[in-house]
């Protein structure tokens, strides 16, 4: 035990001070926040100045409302208007085409942003055009669609005979709030941003940290099996407790960086006034991530210790990590539907559970059957990945030259 | 600590590394594990070591096999050296010595003292890639000796050493030697096995060839050997009648006489062609024992049995 001790203790301070370690550290946060964080603030960002909207309206009744519309509705935060509107003349043919052509110029020389095209059957198919160097402007593009329903729709209301005081009167703005029930009923307001948002970011911690340490672990094995100091390791202690020192000192930085990446965490949302997640939550995620990561550790330590070169270390940790990555694609269809029989299989294979588990915590903690069939499952897929590591271990620590084939590891495996 | 090892074998895949070998190495002796590369010599240690799992045969430590408190009481210094590069020299050693079983404070007391004896202590922060190749060996010397091994096997010390720190590197030996430790120490270099081996071993294809104390060895070799210095060209001495095999170097030469020829035969056809310096009668080098040895081995087969006694009485 003493020696197991000593083991996790110099990987523990060796691995803590190295420039990999401190760059994850330091990066994860980074890391998060440039790709969760960064495009919703662009996205919300608000524009500068004003932009021109042209508009050729064949109907010649539609351009002027949605100009007052767009003018009065959307301001810049200086007051200005956020758009304007340009009503392009056309209502003959031969007009129609040059206004096209005129508005298309302006567009290229930048004076427009861009402009709609309002035919005349507008009132029988609603289908307008938008023609624009820039077609993702994701705000504008709601915004325009949105005016020109309403004013379509107020069209046709006063088509039908409506007073138009009366439209303005029974016009609904409408704010849809969700709020999620927890377990026992509380509820809390969070949106669908919020969720994805933690899961994301328990899914990025997870694949962080197994990535690492992974990584310093099969670099590890590398550096002592090439200098051969694993000799004078192995004629100091079992590789059993070699093996079990390095789990430990490993799973120690991992905490150690989970406790840093929680502190960040708490320090930001406390500033920015975020809800915390929940303490049940917070456990569980807890319980999950170092059952995810033991798994990994054992299958690093066998798929690494055969490893002689550098090149293949990151071959081998990058197809591992890999796995991670399948719960980030299937992220988004799990939170609609959170329920569905393919998401529980797949928290059912050992290798997915915990990344499977950091989405479905957020959106819904699964059933106490479930949690409690998932963390048997772990632990014993993580006895058995680590007694397969350490018959691996022990043998291929100390192969050098040739790599073993998966044959002669399975027959290693088998034998006493 | 006595360690006896008998009839070791060990097989890789379609090579017998290992087989038969037995010796015996006492509290207080040196021996000389002596043998041409691939001869089975750095097998045997790692066995020894417990690192690899003989086949056939037995390894005890004061008359009992190995246990994980065996670990704590033997010292290694691996053939092929290696450190990790980027940590520092005194948080390594005390590193290794805790794996022996020493509490951190005897450790770093204990590295000091090695580290200031092996003139390595202005380097004690360093990060050990930035020594040089002989002081990283002198490094990993300490960590083989630093928690007071009884048994202390070290697979080629002496290589990478300027003859400064191969000195510092014997004396070091002989007081340990003094400390009644038991020493086994392998090298291609006879001269240092001459210096420092009370016993010999000498290992080829995997099979003990010739052991013994270097006494009795050297006895049973020590038929008619000249040994000369001279200037001049010296090569037609391989030719020379009544020499049986020559070694012949820039300025000396040793010679093993043929049966019924006589130095002063020798003497004399040398004599008028070369401008002697020195000629005496010696016994033969243990360079000339191993060559014979193993180039017997290598020619004839079966072979003949050279053994001296294998397990013969060691020098009082």
């Amino acid at each position: 035990m003493k020696k197991i001790l000593a083991v996790a203790k110099w990987e523990y301070l060796q691995k803590l001070r190295s420039k990999a370690f401190l760059v994850s550290l330091f990066l994860m946060p980074v890391i998060i926040v440039a790709f969760g964080v960064l495009p919703t603030i662009f996205a919300t960002t608000e524009d500068k100045d004003t932009k021109v909207i042209g508009v050729i309206d064949q109907t010649g009744v539609v351009a002027r409302p949605l100009a007052s519309r767009m003018e009065s509705l959307y301001r810049l935060s200086n007051g200005q208007p956020n758009y304007l509107v340009h009503i392009i003349a056309g209502s003959s043919d031969m007009d129609f085409q040059q206004a096209i052509a005129s508005a298309t110029d302006q567009v290229v020389r930048n004076e427009m942003e861009g402009y709609c095209i309002i035919r005349d059957n507008i009132m029988s198919d609603s289908v307008v055009e938008y023609r624009s160097r820039n077609v993702g402007d994701f705000r504008l593009l709601t915004r325009l669609e949105g005016s020109l329903r309403n004013v379509l729709q107020e069209r046709r209301l006063i088509q039908r005979g409506l007073d138009s005081r009366l439209l303005s009167e029974l016009r609904v703005p409408m704010d849809l709030r969700t709020i999620k029930i927890g377990k026992s009923g509380e509820t809390e307001e969070a949106g669908f941003a919020t969720v994805w948002f933690t899961a994301y970011i328990f899914l990025m911690m997870l694949l962080f940290m197994v990535q690492t340490s992974g990584q310093l672990l099969v670099r590890s094995f590398i550096e002592e099996k090439s200098n051969r100091i694993v000799e004078v390791l192995v004629s100091s202690c079992s590789p059993t407790n070699l093996m079990a020192g390095k789990v430990l000192g490993l799973s120690a930085l991992g905490l150690t960086q989970l406790g840093f990446w929680g502190l960040i965490g708490i320090a930001v949302s406390a500033q920015y006034g975020l809800h915390g997640i929940a303490p049940e939550q917070a456990a569980l995620q807890f319980v999950y991530f170092i059952l995810g990561y033991l798994l990994y550790a054992a299958l690093f330590i066998a798929a690494g210790s055969p490893l002689t070169t550098e090149q293949e270390a990151q071959q081998v940790t990058s197809y591992l990590v890999l796995i991670l990555i399948i719960p980030l694609v299937i992220a988004l269809p799990a939170m609609q539907n959170p329920n569905a029989a393919w998401i529980k299989v797949l928290t059912f294979i050992p290798l997915l559970t915990a990344p499977m588990m950091a989405v479905r915590i957020p959106i819904q903690i699964p059933s106490a059957t479930e949690l409690v069939l998932t963390i048997a499952l772990m632990l014993a897929s993580i006895y058995a990945a680590m007694w397969v590591a350490g018959r691996v271990f022990r043998v291929a620590i100390l192969a050098t030259g040739k790599r073993l084939s998966i044959g002669e590891m399975l027959r290693l495996v088998r034998a006493d | 600590m006595t360690l006896r090892i008998s009839n070791l074998r060990k097989d890789f895949s379609n090579v017998r590394a290992v087989d038969g070998v037995s010796f015996e190495v006492t509290p207080g002796e040196i021996l000389g594990l002596l043998g041409p590369n691939g001869a089975g010599k750095t097998t045997t240690i790692r066995i020894i070591l417990n690192i690899l799992q003989a086949d056939a045969g037995e390894v005890t430590y004061d008359g009992r096999p190995f246990s994980e408190e065996i670990r704590n009481t033997v010292g290694y210094l691996p053939e092929e050296r290696g450190l990790y590069r980027k940590y520092r020299l005194l948080e390594t050693i005390v590193y290794f010595a805790e794996l022996r079983g020493m509490a951190a404070g005897a450790a770093v007391t204990e590295a000091l003292r090695w580290l200031e004896r092996f003139s390595l202590l202005e380097y004690k922060n360093s990060r050990l890639e930035e020594l040089s190749k002989g002081n990283q060996q002198k490094v990993q010397v300490i960590i083989s000796i630093i928690h007071d091994p009884q048994l202390i096997v070290l697979d080629e010390p002496f290589t990478g050493l300027d003859p400064v720190n191969q000195i510092l590197l014997k004396d070091v030996l002989l007081e340990l030697r003094r400390n009644k430790k038991a020493i086994i120490f392998s090298t291609h270099q006879m001269e240092q096995a001459e210096k420092l081996s009370d016993t010999i071993c000498l290992i080829n294809k995997g099979r003990v060839i010739l052991s013994g104390s270097l006494r009795d060895v050297k006895r049973q070799h020590g038929r008619n050997t000249v040994r000369l210095e001279f200037t001049g060209d010296a090569s037609f001495l391989h030719t020379l009648a009544g020499v049986r095999k020559a070694l012949v170097y820039q300025n000396t030469a040793e010679l093993d006489l043929s049966d019924g020829a006589t130095p002063q035969q020798v003497l004399a056809q040398v004599l008028s062609r070369v401008e002697l310096r020195r000629f005496e009668l010696v016994e033969p080098s243990l360079q000339s024992i191993f060559l014979e040895a193993v180039g017997a081995r290598v020619e004839e087969t079966p072979p003949p049995p050279l053994t001296v006694a294998a397990g013969s009485e060691k020098a009082p």
